[in-house]
């Protein structure tokens, strides 16, 4: 398959698939196979991609065939390529996991076209490699997000859909500016051309802002300190589905934003946006755990867990130090995972009883032993503990952290991890360990369990494959490290091979 | 001049601004409105604002007149800004429905979903 | 290659047992599994002596330090045997225990999978490795005293062990990785190779402090001993195995294991035996006034502890030697006390010492196993536990330093684990029997039940009975292993009329007086129990950070959107202020370009109707004033060159007014807030943030001229794109890709309105 249609599938499969989704909106079944199959093709596509980009090194494709710098490149690199993978994963468990809801119209008519349309801003996001376009993209995604979070019109839905939706578009329009101020510094919107001519030394100062104005408006998607308020306040509202989806998968396209720009741009020309960076990390990781002690509701706990872990992975990112972004790389892969089984998971306790509140909940682990111990596996993964995939991830962090004797930026990555662990047993023993307080619903709802389980089964196997067998995905994001911290490979894929005239500086970080 | 426009960007940046933090449904679309137009403005004016011949090639030449303005900040400042519409009207219609199912005025009064 | 089929002979016997129910008493079978890796250490053991070590290595994680390196040798060798085969008992007796409750399958293969990681931790020599199988041994522990979920007592004790642990393990963790980044490897073997490159870092304190803080915390030492006693709310045979023979041993085992690295530095001698003496002196006496017998023994294991560590932090030889000596004649014995006292609660009821006495009619083969565990542990000869008790008086007596206090304060514990000893494995047979315990008609649990502690009372027995071999086969390889250097000289039951005799004399009377003195104790019991505890700064250390998240969370995250905006705006504003102050400096202000009355009077025209549209009090006003705003933005784009820009603005800006219009009355009037104060906040936070964005675009407009991707573009688009409005062929053309995505956002946009106004006409058709 040439690399051209290979960059182009995981936007025209989406599309089509959501076209074709409006256009059946009235027969149920039909539609549900659609958003099934186009998440399966995009899964596929993925893995193809996956494997071109780890065999060749960088590809890429000019729309239109417009050459570069002129028209609009899309570029996939191993990082891109893993990213693609995934939310194809992710698609394709949540369109599996959504089948009950849409059988039971829960969901509505519009649920499969928007997940897709949601797809399409997502992969396009991952492989663009034009600034502007990366905007139109995030925009796809985020107006799909807005719908789906409203979809079923509760009015906590509303309420936190408003929050989100104002909170994101301020960030927007910050990325807009961004986006247009280097435009005006540099002349050109190509992330490969951006990298080449910043090169320049005098190219240095607007480079600075337009740094600060994406370093916000990506940390706001990504929902970094301060900026991540949006966060916890909407994405326990919707149906179980949606949440998951939504945590696991959107707020890593803003990582992935923050890594692509930050190695291509600033990382090497403004390193004092780094420590910036490395700051708010850490500020991020406690908020986000102290958050999630405070709260005694599953998804509530849950989101602010999302928080917590972004400051791990961005503080990966913060290090630039090969082995830091490696971490940050796998702790990505594995908690989009992880988190999506979380909150599938939470949505079978939801479905089950009726409620998400801790204190109304109990007694889950003598019912259903097997949805404890998949609930089991994934927490303490997330805490942390080995040989799941969360110890090998927050291990590659506090190791890059001891290299670069950053002891501080260990304790409380650390301290954090204790948090988790703290807040994940909570959960643990009020939803499985006690017994169902007096006035609880206990009528079980056993029917319709086995299309939200498939999912979670199966991501529970890849959490403890990464655990044990994640040796090889470990090398695979040192490889796509490798790629991030030496944009040259990138840049000559995008621009042909005698782009380069002067030197282009490599993102890392000297280790003291 | 450009001090002159880079100071309107900067009014409507703060009126915009200034309508989001307000706690009135009603001026948080303005506000919204408000800074999709300053953020356009924005780009467009760094674009370059230096002349007023369109980027038009006009009959029996190739390429547009000299001194013509850039064609693609202006691209982009329009896509921004029906981008910016779909947004708008989306923003609008989900106020008008929350303020109908909560019955609240105030958008401070809408924290159920992160009470303790 | 056979090092590694124990521990996943046992993983995988503990996930058969959690699926294939065996019925009733054949759950002993599972007793197989533990038995054959026992069997295969014991085989092991002459080559293991002999040659000194096994060895065997897969490549697991190795960017992350991660080998599977194992390694049987003697120390490691003692503790493998220890787990596996009290382990192999254990089993048999939980077998019994269980029998006629539910869960018993759930146990057995809970215990497996905690013995599969326990010997995990003594034969890994990779430091990720052991990191990964102590973790293990938390989790399963947490599950282990949770057992009894259902009760609230056993969550709030198994949650308490996991985080005291849990907390201590990411302290090792952090050790570990320093020790490894310092002495340049990850294999322990190789580190102890390398104990110069350790002692001689700037980060030995530093390695030493993380290491033990990871041991204390397992093994018990004050200051986090207090979740040991608490533990007990776990089952009988979870207390049995983890709590006096496996896993508190772990933390003891490292400090062995490390020892030769660390011996000599004062950082580890000094913390070491404080602690181990601290928790000697508090487990034994707070032991005393307990009256329920397993508090008893988790007391007296704290004791034995401490001890164990005190002996570690002394570090001699003879130190070691007796270290060793006291660790197996505890294991055995401990574990039998265990097994006991779980009988007598399996066949009276009951295990409080008030009510218990007189068994030894009724439970013979019972009171045999506790009696000679217990003299095994009060130091009789010629049982083990009385040579682990000469030897270590034989340390005390000859240490350096203070040592009148070291001996005095094992003088003490000893006698108080003498008394204590005879309170578990001799009061309840042979103390008159209660009235009302002899009415509930106790009796004596299976062969399953007693069986095991006889057998490990025994072997205490019996191995010190023939000193010489124990010595020869069992402790000396062992601490050739941690002294590095050749062991020869013998384990003796009689050295002659020494000082340690006559302290053991002393031992025996002082003992005695205790025990005598039992009821006066017991009574203290409730007042002690509530006077203050380490464990209440615990728990006020657990609600409090509770307490500060929830104000933490509630400030930040209270659920006004007004004031995220504000933190939102504010961390921007001041980003930009920071890189305009630090970096780059203030844009020069001149006056560029012609000032033309068009654009100006549009600028003015906007900038006024901007300012309208934010303070106007009416909706009407303000929605004009939005309209007057877009008009002027439009002349702009026309007085700019920008035709179809405009065009575009202007459609929108219309059709935007037009909705609002048709909306507005439905949208509640403009309210003003009542306080001043945040309106004022706003007001200078926005015009802030507006000069900084105006500041911003001012040294934008100020770049000079670089070749633009634009420019270009407008060059090719009639030559290459056949299209004379440059900025129309940009959009289907060039960027094409753009505009589709553009599209559809509309389309989005579209079915989430009349999703969101399909809704409402379902609401307002229902309340019809």
């Amino acid at each position: 398959m040439s690399d051209a249609l290979l960059l182009f599938l995981p936007l025209v499969v989406p599309a089509a698939a959501a076209v074709l989704g409006l256009v059946l909106r009235t027969c149920k079944g039909p539609q549900a196979i659609v958003g099934v199959l186009g998440s399966a093709g995009l899964l596929v596509v993925g893995l193809m991609l996956v494997a071109r980009t780890d065999a060749v090194g960088v590809i890429a494709t000019q729309s239109g065939l417009w050459p570069a710098p002129f028209g609009i490149s899309l570029v996939a690199d191993r990082l891109a390529a893993a990213m693609v993978a995934v939310a194809g994963l992710v698609a394709l468990a949540g369109s599996i996991y959504a089948w009950r809801d849409l059988a039971d119209d829960k969901l509505g008519p519009q649920f499969v076209p928007l997940m897709q349309f949601l797809m399409l801003g997502v992969q396009g996001s991952f492989l663009t490699g034009d600034l502007f376009n990366l905007y139109v993209w995030f925009e796809v995604m985020l107006v799909a997000s807005f719908v789906l979070l409203t979809l079923g019109n509760q009015r906590q839905q509303l309420e936190g859909a408003l929050k989100y939706v104002v909170l994101n578009i301020l960030a927007s329009s910050l990325f807009l500016i961004g986006a247009g101020l280097i435009y005006a510094k540099l002349g050109t919107l190509n992330m490969a051309d951006v990298a080449v001519r910043l090169a320049h030394p005098e190219q240095t100062d607007l480079v600075r802002t337009s740094g600060v104005l994406l370093i916000a408006a990506f940390g706001l998607k990504a929902g970094l300190f301060p900026l991540f308020f949006w966060l916890p306040s909407s994405y326990h509202t919707p149906r179980p589905v949606v949440s998951a989806i939504f945590a696991g998968l959107l707020t890593k396209v803003g990582v992935y934003a923050l890594m692509r720009t930050s190695t291509l741009t600033f990382a090497a020309k403004a390193p004092v946006l780094l420590e910036l960076i490395y700051v708010i990390a850490l500020l991020t990781m406690v908020c986000g755990v102290l958050g999630a002690a405070a709260h005694f509701d599953m998804r509530r706990i849950l989101s602010f867990h999302i928080v917590s872990q972004i400051g791990y992975i961005i503080l990966g990112l913060a290090m630039m130090t090969p082995i830091a972004i490696a971490g940050s790389i796998f702790y990505t892969l594995h908690h989009i995972v992880l988190k999506t089984n979380l909150f599938f998971l939470s949505g079978v306790v939801n479905h089950i009883r009726g409620t998400n509140d801790l204190a109304r909940l109990g007694g889950l682990a003598k019912a259903f032993p097997g949805i404890a111990t998949l609930f089991f596996i994934s927490a303490f993964s997330l805490a942390g503990i080995p040989p799941l995939s969360g110890f090998w991830a927050k291990m590659a962090i506090v190791l890059a952290g001891m290299d670069l004797r950053a002891w501080g930026a260990v304790g409380i990555a650390l301290g954090t991890g204790v948090l988790t662990l703290f807040s994940m047993t909570k959960i643990w023993a009020e939803v499985f360990w006690k017994s169902a307080p007096e006035d609880a619903n206990t009528t079980d709802n056993r029917s319709g369990l086995w299309p939200m389980l498939i999912p979670c089964v199966a991501f529970v196997g890849i959490t403890i494959g990464l655990g044990i067998w994640g040796g090889h995905v470990f090398a695979f994001a040192e490889r796509a490290a490798e790629q991030l911290l030496n944009p040259r490979e990138y840049i000559e894929a995008v621009l042909g091979p005698d782009a380069i005239t002067g030197e282009v500086p490599g993102a890392g970080r000297v280790r003291p | 001049m450009n001090m002159l426009i880079a100071f309107t960007v900067g009014v409507l940046f703060a009126t915009g601004v200034f309508c989001l933090l307000r706690r009135c449904l009603m001026r948080l679309i303005i506000g919204l409105v408000l800074l999709g137009q300053a953020a356009n403005l924005l780009v467009f004016s760094a674009g370059g604002v230096k002349t007023g011949v369109p980027s038009l090639i006009p009959e029996g030449s190739m390429t547009p007149p000299p001194g013509a303005a850039d064609p693609l900040p202006q691209a982009l400042v329009l896509t921004a800004i029906v981008i910016g519409f779909g947004l708008t009207v989306f923003a609008i219609t989900l106020i008008h429905r929350a303020r109908a199912t909560s019955g609240n005025d105030d958008v401070d009064a809408f924290n159920e979903t992160d009470r303790l | 290659m056979t090092l590694f089929w124990p521990v996943l002979l046992i993983a995988f016997a503990s996930l058969l047992a959690a699926f294939v129910r065996l019925p009733g008493q054949w759950k002993a079978l599972w007793a197989v599994f533990p038995g054959a890796a026992f069997a295969w250490v014991v085989l092991s053991w002459p080559a293991v002596v002999g040659e000194g070590e096994l060895m065997a290595s897969i490549a697991w994680f190795e960017q992350l330090g991660a080998t599977v390196d194992l390694r049987l040798d003697a120390y490691g060798g003692l503790m493998a045997g220890l787990v596996t085969g009290v382990g192999t008992l254990i089993i048999v007796y939980a077998a019994g225990y269980m029998e006629g409750q539910p869960g018993g399958s759930r146990l057995i293969s809970m215990l497996l999978i905690f013995m599969a990681a326990m010997l995990g931790i003594v034969i890994a020599d990779n430091l990720v490795l052991l990191f990964v199988f102590w973790e293990l041994t938390s989790i399963t522990s947490y599950l282990l005293v949770g057992f009894n979920h259902e009760k609230e007592d056993a969550r709030k004790k198994a949650l308490q062990a996991l985080l005291v642990t849990g907390t201590g393990g990411l302290a090792l963790l952090a050790g570990m990785v320093l020790l490894a980044l310092e002495a340049g490897s990850w294999q322990i073997s190789e580190i102890l190779q390398r104990g110069d490159l350790v002692t001689a870092s700037p980060y030995l304190p530093g390695i030493i402090v993380l290491i033990l803080l990871g041991a204390f915390t397992k093994s018990a030492q004050f200051p986090f001993h207090f979740w040991l006693p608490n533990a007990m709310a776990a089952p009988t045979p979870v207390s049995a195995f983890l709590h006096s023979a496996t896993m508190v041993k772990a933390g003891v085992f490292i400090l062995g294991r490390f020892s030769p690295i660390f011996n000599g530095s004062e950082w580890w001698h000094g913390p070491v035996v404080v602690a181990g003496l601290v928790t000697l002196l508090v487990g034994a006496i707070l032991g005393l006034f307990q009256t329920d017998l397993k508090k008893i023994l988790a007391y007296t294991t704290l004791a034995v502890l401490g001890m164990l560590t005190m002996l570690i932090g002394f570090g001699s030889d003879l130190a070691l030697k007796s270290m060793l000596v006291f660790l197996i004649g505890h294991a055995l014995y401990k574990a039998a006390l265990f097994m006991v006292a779980g009988g007598i609660d399996h066949g009276t009821g009951t295990r409080d010492v008030w009510k218990l006495g007189g068994l030894s009619a009724v439970m013979p083969f019972t009171m045999v196993a506790g009696a000679l565990a217990a003299f095994s542990k009060a130091g009789f000869p010629p049982f083990l536990g009385f040579i682990g008790k000469e030897y270590v008086y034989k340390t005390g007596t000859s240490l350096d330093t203070l040592a009148p206090i070291f001996t005095g304060a094992m003088l003490l514990g000893n006698m108080l684990i003498f008394a204590l000893a005879l309170k578990v494995g001799w009061y309840p047979f042979w103390s008159k029997g209660k009235e009302a315990m002899l009415e509930g008609h106790p009796h004596e649990g299976g062969w399953m039940m007693w069986l095991p502690p006889l057998v490990l009372a025994v072997l205490g027995l019996v191995f010190g009975f023939i000193p010489v071999w124990t010595g020869d086969t069992l402790v000396l390889p062992a601490l050739s292993e941690i002294t590095g250097k050749s062991m020869h000289e013998h384990l003796a039951l009689w050295h002659g009329i020494t000082l340690p005799l006559i302290l053991s004399l002393v031992t025996f009377v002082g003992g005695v007086l205790f025990y005598r003195a039992r009821e006066f104790f017991w009574r203290k019991h409730d007042r002690v129990e509530s006077s203050p505890k380490v464990e209440h700064a615990y728990d006020r250390l657990l609600v409090g950070m509770v307490k500060f998240a929830k104000r933490q969370t509630q400030a930040i995250q209270g659920g006004s959107l007004s004031r995220y905006m504000f933190i939102v705006v504010g961390a921007t504003a001041l980003l930009l202020l920071w890189k305009f102050v630090r970096f780059d400096g203030w844009p020069e202000l001149t006056w560029e370009g012609r000032l033309a009355p068009i654009p100006v009077i549009a600028c003015i025209w906007t900038m006024v109707g901007a300012i309208v549209a934010a303070v106007a009090k009416r909706r009407l006003i303000a929605l004009l004033a939005m309209g007057v705003v877009g008009l002027g933005i439009t002349v702009l784009f026309v007085n700019f060159g920008a035709p179809d820009l405009a065009i575009t603005q202007l459609l929108v800006d219309g059709l935007t007014v037009v909705l609002l219009l048709l909306v507005i009355y439905r949208l509640p009037p403009i309210k003003a807030e009542a306080n001043r104060w945040i309106i004022r906040a706003d007001a200078a936070l926005s015009v802030f943030f507006g000069m900084l964005i105006a500041a911003l675009t001012l040294s934008a407009m100020q770049l000079h001229v670089v070749e633009r991707v634009g420019e270009t573009l407008a060059q090719m688009s009639y030559a290459e794109a056949y299209g004379r409005n440059v900025v129309n062929v940009i959009l289907v053309d060039f960027r094409a890709l753009d505009t589709f995505g553009e599209i559809i956002v509309l389309a989005i946009a579209a079915i989430g309105v009349t999703a969101l106004l399909a809704a409402s006409k379902e609401r307002s058709s229902d309340e019809d």
